[in-house]
């Protein structure tokens, strides 16, 4: 989200931060790592190739004029790279990956995390990243959907691709404990978990087990787990029940979601929900962003389950940001249906 | 021909089963013994896969089940279709369909792509990143009744309104509908840019399209 007047002025008036710091450095061994560019791979096109004892894998990301510039100045289109050519495109990739993975460590550096806790002080949070969880992982990244590829080597390539994950969950066994011992507040996962792409029995064989470990291991050491969860979820809403995870994040109701506030604050009594807010919304103007965030704490009455992102990537107006602080500033818990009314009133 | 039904029955089997194996040999044995391959295709493989896209639309299904349907079909057409060429192979009405310019995601597109052939559209897909101009070169090429634009992003549904201002510059807008998809489209997005549907759901939009042209029955 930007910083500049706006943004200091809500601040002021009560909103919080959530930052993300990652908890560990990667280091891979007997694994070479090159870049390179050349036009005959496009305009903008970086080549990443890791070269290992059992052979070497590619991708290629298209990297847009500012990639990796500050996000705060920026779309997010033109922060991060864009796959064009996957890790694993082919049968024989797999074995390489898997020795990457076997040979990968995690070791802890808890340095971004203490900075930031000492910045931010009391105005915020401060989460430890992991990345996603191995299927995860080999679906949205190393595999990819385009084409649904992913899909069709599981159905072609399966026992290849449940020993990669095996192996990918062997592996980060070493990476959740980093982070659970880290100083962070919470532990942050980046799941991005859409149910059209995760269908159910994939979530029950892939996604639960590795949740259930994932759990142990943080609640061991007392970290709540936030895990982000932005795609629609109706399908999944009984297995995430089920997942031992602490708090949805990025959850987005409708119009961007499937499911509603309520329905999920109803199906996840156990959880806190932690909204991301639909950028759809933002489009429409602060007259709709008003309606929209007063029927949000409708539907949450009393509200204690309830956090609000005022975006997960999106850069947000002034005016929208100042209609949500506008709404929320006055949203004193326990919040009642009179309460609510008054806050629409008290706002012209 | 003799025996046409046992072909064609192995065609659609295999597909139900979502086999690479054993499509390729229904598909080989069919072409070998002689069925005819627009039937092979429109009696064998697109019932099976009109079966899955119910069960898909259903909730029994998810879409690994779709896009591997789809895949084991494409490796039964690979062996059909040479011996397609020369008969009437326009299977019904016609759909180009698109994700827009600066954006990649192609799974809702390719969701919609597959009912609509499962249900005897014609679709030609023009893939992720496309231009409008490509777009509007692609309509003027293939006349569609139809044509689908995708979106995932706030920042790319932008592009929509750029492929609908060029289609009423080169004076195509009045000659197909247009539909629009994605997570982020709304009913008053679409108003503001002159499309004529919009969905957030590939079902409730395979089902505008078959309400707005209902596809010819067989091939």
């Amino acid at each position: 989200m930007q910083t500049g007047w706006a943004e200091r002025e809500c601040r002021n008036r009560g909103m919080g931060m959530a930052w993300t710091r990652p908890s560990h450095v990667v280091r891979m061994n007997n694994v070479v790592v090159t870049e390179e560019k050349n036009a005959s791979l496009g305009p903008g096109v970086v080549r990443i190739t890791y070269s290992t004892p059992k052979g070497s894998v590619y991708m290629d990301e298209k990297r847009e004029p500012g990639t990796g510039g500050w996000h705060a100045n920026r779309s997010w289109k033109d922060v991060i790279p864009w796959a064009r050519k996957r890790l694993i495109r082919e049968p024989q990739d797999y074995e390489v990956v898997q020795y990457i993975v076997e040979n990968t460590e995690y070791l802890p550096d808890y340095f971004p995390i203490e900075q930031a806790q000492e910045w931010l002080g009391s105005e915020g949070v401060v989460l430890a990243t992991l990345p996603k969880t191995p299927m995860a992982r080999l679906i949205i990244e190393w595999i990819g959907t385009e084409e649904g590829r992913c899909y069709i080597h599981l159905k072609k390539y399966r026992d290849r691709m449940e020993a990669l994950y095996a192996a990918m969950s062997k592996n980060m066994e070493r990476l959740y404990e980093v982070a659970a011992q880290s100083p962070a507040d919470f532990i942050g996962g980046m799941e991005n978990m859409e149910g059209l792409l995760i269908s159910p029995p994939l979530y029950e064989k892939y996604f639960l087990p590795e949740y259930e470990k994932c759990a142990q291991i943080f609640h061991r050491h007392g970290k709540k787990w936030a895990m982000h969860m932005d795609g629609r979820l109706k399908v999944l809403k009984n297995l995430i029940a089920q997942s031992p995870i602490d708090i949805i994040e990025a959850l987005h109701p409708p119009p961007m979601g499937d499911l509603s506030l309520d329905e999920a604050l109803a199906a996840w009594k156990d959880k806190i929900i932690w909204i991301g807010y639909p950028g759809a919304i933002y489009e429409l103007g602060p007259k709709a962003v008003k309606k929209y965030t007063l029927d949000l704490l409708r539907s949450a009455v009393p509200g204690d389950r309830l956090v609000i992102a005022m975006s997960t990537e999106n850069l947000v107006s002034n005016e929208n940001l100042l209609m949500v602080t506008s709404v929320l500033e006055n949203a004193d818990l326990p919040l009642t249906e009179e309460k609510i009314r008054q806050i629409e009133r008290s706002i012209v | 021909m003799k025996d046409e039904a046992k072909y064609l029955s192995a065609l659609k089997e295999a597909l139900l089963q979502m086999d690479y194996e054993r499509m390729g040999k229904a598909a080989q044995e069919a072409m070998d013994a002689g069925v005819d391959p627009l039937r092979a295709v429109t009696e064998g493989m697109t019932p099976a896969m009109a079966l899955i896209g119910e069960k898909f639309q259903s909730g029994e299904y998810f879409l690994p089940e779709l896009i591997v349907a789809a895949d084991v079909m494409k490796e039964g057409l690979k062996i059909i279709n040479p011996h397609l060429k020369g008969k009437d192979s326009r299977p019904g009405k016609r759909v180009v369909i698109a994700t827009v310019e600066g954006d990649n995601h192609d799974i809702g597109k390719d969701i919609v792509a597959t009912l609509l052939s499962a249900q005897g559209f014609e679709v030609i897909d023009l893939g992720i990143d496309v231009s409008a101009k490509k777009i509007v070169e692609a309509v003027k090429e293939y006349q569609p009744e139809i044509l689908g634009l995708s979106a995932l992003l706030t920042l790319t549904m932008i592009k929509m309104g750029e492929v609908i201002s060029a289609l009423e510059k080169e004076g195509l807008r009045d000659r197909l509908k247009v539909i629009i998809g994605g997570t982020s489209v709304t009913p008053e997005f679409a108003k503001r840019i002159g499309a004529d549907y919009s969905t957030t759901n590939a079902v409730e939009g395979v089902e505008k399209c078959i309400a707005w042209v209902p596809p010819r029955k067989g091939r």
